[in-house]
Order: structure tokens, then sequence, then C-alpha cells
């Protein structure tokens, strides 16, 4: 009964300071909300990042193109590509003894910057784990085959987004992601299939087939030069015969160290090894990640040290009324008890609040989230950023409480009363 | 009710430190004793340590020297848990001003420190609300102690006292600042108490207490024992 009135009295203190109580619990949940939110992106960004990569452990592109470029423009889809290659390479690779297989791909235009990439049926048979929808007349292992031209096989998110059903046509802008002079023309896509998430950058893609790609290619070429003679056609899409990089199975990953030096040194082409360059990649992520961590963390330590100086500055304010309490009876160890559960109970509110708060605005706000930084998030992953925070506000929140309660129990409360 | 058999008072001593360094006897070698349910009155001018006086005997300030003992019980020589817990058990307060936790509502006043001794007594609820009811406060168990007026704080203070039931009660000018209602409602629930066997010690200038014959009035501005 006794401990049960002490957390009654609690409550009793921490309702009635409701505004400096609110403050403190606010400020503790913001901190929180944050880090859930750091956690969850890039648990997310690296798990997306780690799927990628572990499909095709080689990457060979146009002559020139960084590690970073090649993973990023095709895997991720986020930045352009450095160039064109030929499709002979992809037949050389396909025939070499130490691949079992070869995806060329090449892009061409995008929708509403989204790019389209130009691929075979093997690549959508790979990555895809069914679909959602797909149209009758073409069958699902030969989806980009002869039938499928201008076709458009669309990622789960991408049509959710907007709202693409099997039948609904589009036109597409010339001109990759970020170009200046991308412009619409008269292509017209018809989706034909919409993939099942594969919680991968695939969900926010749209594929076609290959040949359609130098099909408008060379649509919009002649176009362009119909409408600016004199312009030089800058733009980096593949013409007939040509893709933009091939995404390699090789047999295994000796081979793929040798495949990557042989296409690397050849002049022509070069190569990466997917894992290590995601691996760098990761690495350049975690780092962001603890700089935004302890960005965190100090944030969260100067809340706490508003919180405790809250406290004290309240402890000031109650001196008599704890005063008053020890008159009464009541002892110097119920009382700092009171003081140190009160310390506690708001950063555990705060904590909860915060972690709570947080994963649930992610889970609302998932769909944008997953849009716009194409990635899979999970809003109720508990991160390792959130693990620590949580630990160390624990016992940033012990020591202060007991800091408080200490300066309580030697305060003489008595001298307050005898003080009129 | 817990019970002691009197209070002993001896050569108690107390003295503050003046700003300039000099020192400020408030009383000296003050010696008498009070039985069980007798009524002590503290008089003297404002400043002459009244209160003082009542703190010290109570255990809250120490004396600079002397004892008080209450039964066998010197409370001088307690360590300060050891005072908490006396008090919570045998003294009950009422105050001039601030008689109240204010994060408690006015029931919960009256219970609470019984109730961080752990000692609450069953159907303490009950028990409580029939204490409010004495001073005319039952409407107002449920309130915050912001919402009542002075008068209603006292009254309060008196109800705690009444549930409490201590053996020894002191009321430091109980009544000032109160309607007359309200002064007449403190005064009686005092000396309902004291009916029961309650020893109290009581100061105040308030004329309604002039019809109560004290059995040693101490006036501590002329230090003489009556």
């Amino acid at each position: 009964m006794k401990y049960t009135f002490i957390l009654k009295a609690v409550f009793h203190s921490i309702s009635h300071r409701k505004l400096s109580v609110f403050t403190s619990i606010f400020a503790i949940s913001a901190a929180f909300a944050f880090l859930a939110a750091i956690g969850c992106v890039s648990f997310g960004l690296a798990a997306t990042a780690v799927n990628s990569s572990l499909a095709f452990p080689l990457i060979v592109g146009p002559a020139g193109a960084s590690d970073t470029t090649l993973v990023m423009s095709t895997l991720f889809n986020t930045d352009k590509p450095a160039g064109t290659l030929d499709y002979e390479v992809a037949e050389k690779l396909a025939g070499d003894e130490r691949v079992s297989a070869v995806f060329p791909i090449a892009r061409s235009d995008s929708y509403m910057g989204i790019p389209i990439t130009g691929v075979e049926s093997s690549y959508i048979n790979e990555i895809a784990r069914g679909f959602s929808e797909i149209d009758n007349d073409i069958e699902s292992h030969d989806i980009l085959g002869e039938n499928g031209k201008k076709c458009a096989v669309v990622g789960a998110k991408t049509a959710a987004r907007y709202e693409m059903k099997v039948g609904d046509t589009f036109f597409g802008s010339h001109g990759s992601v970020g170009d200046e002079d991308a412009h619409m023309h008269d292509f017209e896509y018809k989706v034909c299939a919409v993939m099942k998430a594969v919680n991968g950058p695939e969900d926010f893609a749209i594929f076609t087939n290959l040949r359609s790609v130098w099909e408008i290619h060379e649509h919009g070429h002649h176009h362009h030069h119909e409408e600016a003679e004199d312009k030089e056609h800058e733009h980096e899409h593949a013409s007939e015969g040509k893709i933009t990089a091939v995404l390699v199975k090789t047999k295994n990953p000796v081979f793929t160290a040798a495949l990557e030096r042989e296409y690397s040194e050849n002049g022509f082409t070069s190569a990466t090894d997917t894992g290590r360059t995601v691996r760098k990649l990761l690495t350049y992520m975690n780092k962001a990640e603890k700089a935004a961590g302890f960005f965190s963390y100090g944030t969260l330590f100067l809340v706490m040290v508003m919180v405790f100086v809250t406290i004290m500055t309240s402890i000031n304010e109650r001196k008599r009324e704890m005063a008053l309490m020890r008159t009464l009876g009541i002892g110097k160890l119920p009382i700092s008890l009171m003081i140190f559960l009160e310390l506690f109970f708001i950063s555990v509110f705060g904590i909860a609040l915060g972690t709570l708060g947080g994963h649930a605005v992610l889970a609302i706000f998932k769909p944008v989230i997953d849009f716009e930084l194409g990635i899979n998030l999970e809003p109720f992953f508990f991160t390792e950023i959130e693990f620590r925070g949580t630990v160390y506000t624990l016992i940033a929140g012990v020591v202060l409480s007991l800091a408080a309660m200490l300066k309580i129990y030697r305060m003489n409360l008595v001298e307050e009363i005898a003080k009129d | 009710m817990a019970s002691f058999k009197g209070i002993s008072i001896k050569n108690l001593t107390k003295s503050f430190k003046n700003a300039d360094g000099g020192k400020n006897t408030i009383f000296e070698n003050v010696t008498f004793e009070l039985n069980s349910g007798a009524i002590l009155r503290l008089s003297g001018a404002s400043g002459s340590g009244k209160t003082t006086f009542m703190n010290v005997m109570s255990g809250l300030i120490k004396p600079d020297s002397g004892s008080v003992f209450f039964g066998n019980t010197d409370i001088t020589s307690l360590s300060e848990g050891e005072k908490d817990r006396f008090r919570a058990e045998n003294i009950g307060y009422i105050f001039q001003t601030f008689n109240l936790l204010s994060p408690f509502s006015v029931i919960e006043n009256v219970y609470a420190p019984l109730a961080f001794a752990g000692k609450l007594p069953a159907n303490y609820k009950d028990k409580a609300l029939d204490s409010l009811d004495k001073v005319g406060m039952k409407d107002f168990a449920a309130k915050k102690p912001y919402h009542l007026s002075v008068g209603q704080k006292q009254r309060v203070a008196a109800a705690r006292v009444l549930f409490a039931d201590p053996p020894l009660v002191f009321a430091d000018e109980p009544t000032a600042s109160l309607d007359r209602n309200s002064s007449e409602l403190v005064k009686n629930t005092l000396l309902e108490l004291n009916k029961k066997g309650t020893t109290l010690v009581l100061t105040s200038h308030d004329t309604i207490f002039d019809d109560i014959k004290p059995d040693i009035d101490f006036n501590l501005e002329t230090g003489v024992l009556s």
C-alpha cells in the first residue's frame, strides 16, 4: 500500500505539472521519433541494396563508367547510364563458360520520372515473384517476347502509385530521369503485366522489351531531327544493337573477380563486382547513419539535461511542499524516491511515445517514403540505433534521477517549514 | 490512537545567529512537564519564538541543548528517519498557511500521512470522508487544494488531524485569516480531540481561544511559565 501510494503520488505530481511534463516528454519523444526514422530508413536502404547485390554478382557497362554509376544506374535506377555498349558484349558473356546467365538492359524513356528499362524476358523471369495482373494474351514465361512489343511490365509500387492496370496505356518522356531536355513523344506503351512486390528497386520500375527501346530510339531520333536538324542528339540511349549494361550471374565468386578484371581492362567496357561496390556503399551509408546517430544522441543528451533542469527547478519550487511532507512524517526516502520515479517515468514515457509515434508515422507515410527513396521500408523494425538510444537515455535518466534524488535526500527540508 | 505518558521538556535552549554574527537566544533552559491530554499554550508577541519552540518540540529543528521526552522517547536523540516515523504515528499539525499537498485531492490529503507510513486503517476512505464531514468539507473530497479558500484548507488540515487521531497535535495560529464559522469549526475539532485525550500545543492570537484554559501557558516573550 505504501509503495502503491508513492506511485500514485508520482502520477499525481506528473499530472499536476502538465505543461513542463508534456514539454519534457515531447522533447524526448521527438528525438526518439527521429532515431526511429534514421534507423528504419537506413535499414530499408541497406536491405534493398543487399538483396539487389545478391541477384547479380557482376555488372558490365560502357568503358569509363565508375563502379558506383554501374550499380546505381542498373540495380537502383537512380543514376543515368554512363553510355552504351554493343549487344555483342552480352552475347560474348553468355557464351563464356564461367557465366550462368546474362541479362542485357537498355535505359530508354521515363514515365513520371520513373525510368523505363528495356530488358529481355529472362530478366523478368529472374526477378519476378509472380504477377498480380497479366494480359491473358501473353504467356508469363515470355512476357517480353515477340508478342510483347511496346508492352510494359510495371513494378508493384509504381502500379499502386499511378493506379496502373493491365490494358492501360501511357506515353513515355524521351530522356532519362533528371534530363533537362526530356520531352514527350508519341510512343505509346501498354501495360501488359503488373509484378507482385519483390521488396527491391524493381518494385519502383517499369520494364519493356529491349527491341521496343531500340525502336523508340530510332523513332525519337528521326522525330528529333525533323524538329531541329541542327541540334545534336545528346541522349545516352541505346540505338539498334546497343545496350547500357549487362547484369551477369557467374558460377562462383572467383569467376566474378576474373571477369571483372578482364572486362575492366579491355578498353571497351568497364565491370564491377556488385557485392564489393554495394558493401562500399553500405559502409558510406553506415557512416552517414552513425553521424546522424551521434547527432541524435547529442540531441537526446541535451533533451535529458533540459528535463533534468526542469525537474530541478520544480524541486526548488516544491521545497515547501516537500517540507510539509516531511513535517507530516513522510520520510526522506519516499520523497526522494518520488522525485527519482518522476524523472524516470518521464524518460520512459518519452522513449515509449517517441518510439511508438515515430514508427506509427513511418507506417503512415510508408508509401510516400518507399516511392521517394526507392526502398522497402519496414516501419515497425526496431533498429540498433534505437536500441542504443533507449539504453543511453535510460542510463542518463537513471543517473540524472539519482542526482535529483540525492539532492532531495541531502536537503534540510524541515528548515523550510521552520522559516515561518 | 497511540499514547505516551506526557511530555517532559528538560533544559531546552535554542538560539540563532544574527546577521552580525552575534547570538540571538530564543529560549533558554526551559524545563516543564505536560501530562497526556493536557493543553499547552504558547504565547507572546509575533517573532518571540512560539513557532520555533513548537518546531523544536516536534523534532523539526534541533535544539542547542536539552531534550524533549515523549514518554520514554527523547525526540532530540532520534535519527531523521525515526523522527519521520514518530511524527507520522504521533503528531498532527495544523499550520497557519500551507497545510495541503497540491498534487493530491482533498481526501488524499486527509489520509496521505498514514498512507506514506503504510499504516492506513481498514475503510480508510469512509473514515476520511467522516472526518471531512465533521469539518463541513465532505462535498469537496475530490477537489484539488487550489480550488479551496484559505479557510477551507484549514478545515481540511483539521480533518487530517481528526482522521489520524494522534496523541499530540500542534496547532500554529490555526484560525489566522479565517472567518468566524471556519474558526469555530477548527476550534471545535481541536477541543473534540482534546476531550478524547489528545495533548494539544497551541499558539494563537485569536480571541476565539480565550475561553480555553490551558494547563500550561508559556510566554516566550517573557520566558514565564504559568
